[in-house]
């Protein structure tokens, strides 16, 4: 356990501020390097809408700034823009996407969260569609280039998040990309390039790299089966939920992963390079 | 009232476990320290499903069990016994073994683990009164026959007739969580138990 509280650990920034919630597994797409398995015959393991909102709210009593959806494709799930509406009251949201939902009803249902700190982060793994195809899925490419200026045209922030192998994106392909995204309309501040983690599909599919704990940052993370080190943390591979990263099975209260993270983290000797970031 | 005695049969035919005990790989954070020195053993694995309760039962295992100022033949005879009543494969086997460790005689083994039915090896009578007072413990008919207490009260301070009736509520925590998950016991175990002519133990039914 934790010496301090929650809310003096994030304001110091000992512990990172944002909480993330799984709100399913299930996927409508099957990505080569997804962390979680996910795809159209997953278990959902769905986090009820209810229980999200509630601990949302437990995260910003206990301190924390900021809040997280991702899964598997939040977005399958229909409650979604009204979960995203409500977190946004919150606390300062972001959900994470493969962009490939956003049909002109679900546009409309998201209407409200360009009057809230809510931002939707969508990935784009490369500068023209077969690349990011091969990773990602058919059609991907171009159904993310259709959505994203039609949610910006709907007053709602995007970011755009590219998920690479350390050789994969050359700077050429990095300078397009970028080309791309500000074409979209997303600022350079909202575009983050990430390495992929060697977890779940990667790792049959020989993609990305190991990474220790102690390179990734504690944001707590909370699936249906339990609080995770990070949103790294909850992976599948070969069906089985990886527990390596698990914190605790318990997540409501919200209190009780919080505070056994908080202690994890105190532990850490000095100088931890946390650095790896989903978003 | 009898007390239930264990019965005790051979078998190598040793029944998987319920559930699947983690390994090293698995090992969640808050428990991984448990797991660097290599197999922490089945109670360990199974708890490390739970890492939140697992960090709290360990401790408490630890204090009840471990080392005190009890003697630790006092708390295997306790254990032992109370582990054979309650039937406890997983818990007569490891105790076995504990208590060859510290010193128990191969006679009073057998007497402990209802193999011998004679309490005639046991001629002190502190570990008289003990044996007495455990198998109406671990029996759970309510509270111990004033005669049983009184008894051992005239051999043993109160604080160590707690600590030794905490003993016996621990031990019978593992018996009901091994029994029921189906932890097996280490291959080291039953190699160390064979060694002195003893055999690993089905579950008892009584």
């Amino acid at each position: 356990m934790s010496d301090g509280s929650i809310a003096e650990l994030v304001a110091a920034g000992t512990l990172p501020g944002r909480v993330w919630f799984y709100s399913n597994y299930h996927c409508n797409l099957a990505g080569a390097y997804c962390r979680t398995e996910s795809s159209p015959a997953s278990d959902r393991r769905q986090l009820d809408a209810a229980h999200i909102v509630a601990l949302a709210q437990q995260a910003a009593e206990l301190g924390f700034t900021e809040l997280g959806v991702t899964g598997g494709e939040p977005f399958l799930l229909p409650a979604m823009p009204d979960i995203l509406a409500t977190m946004g009251g919150i606390l300062p949201t972001i959900a994470l996407s493969n962009g490939t939902l956003f049909t002109d009803h679900r546009l409309r249902r998201l209407a409200p969260l360009a009057q809230l700190p809510v931002a939707i982060q969508i990935s784009l793994d490369a500068p023209d569609p077969t690349l990011n195809d091969e990773l990602r899925g058919p059609e991907n490419f171009a159904k993310v280039l259709d959505a994203v200026p039609r949610l910006i045209d709907a007053g709602i922030e995007v970011r755009i998040a590219t998920t690479v192998e350390a050789d994969r994106l050359d700077v050429d392909q990095h300078a397009r990309l970028c080309e791309l995204h500000r074409r979209l309309g997303v600022s350079d501040e909202h575009h983050i390039v990430r390495p992929i983690i060697r977890r779940g599909r990667a790792v049959d599919h020989d993609l990305g790299r190991h990474f220790d704990h102690t390179e990734i940052p504690a944001e707590l993370t909370v699936t249906v089966d339990g609080a995770f080190w990070s949103p790294f943390g909850p992976t599948v591979h070969a069906g089985r939920l990886d527990t390596d990263l698990l914190v605790t099975r318990t997540i409501d209260p919200l209190s009780t992963p919080a505070r056994a993270l908080a202690g994890l983290v105190t532990g850490l000797p000095a100088g931890g390079d946390a650095k790896i970031g989903i978003r | 009232m009898p007390v239930r005695v264990a019965t005790v049969e051979t078998s190598q035919e040793l029944p998987m476990p319920l559930i699947e005990l983690i390994d090293e790989r698995y090992a969640p954070l808050l428990v991984r320290d448990l797991f660097a020195g290599g197999d922490p053993g089945p109670i360990v694995a199974a708890l490390a499903q739970v890492p939140e309760l697992c960090e709290a039962t360990l401790p408490f295992i630890g204090a009840a069990l471990g080392p005190s100022l009890v003697p630790a033949r006092l708390k295997e005879i306790a254990i032992l016994r109370t582990s054979a009543l309650a039937g406890c494969r997983y818990c007569v086997d490891a105790h076995t073994a504990v208590a060859l460790d510290v010193g128990l005689s191969q006679q009073e083994i057998m007497v402990l683990r209802g193999e011998e039915p004679e309490r005639a090896q046991f001629t002190n009578p502190v570990e008289r009164a003990l044996l007495t007072w455990v198998e109406e413990v671990a029996a759970g008919r309510g509270q111990v026959p004033a005669a049983v207490g009184h008894e051992l009260r005239r051999h043993l301070p109160d604080h160590v007739i707690v600590e030794l009736t905490v003993t016996v509520g621990a031990t019978l925590f593992l018996n009901r969580f091994a029994t029921a998950l189906g932890l097996p016991t280490s291959a080291e175990t039953t190699a160390r138990i064979a060694s002195a002519g003893f055999t690993t133990t089905n579950e008892e039914t009584s």
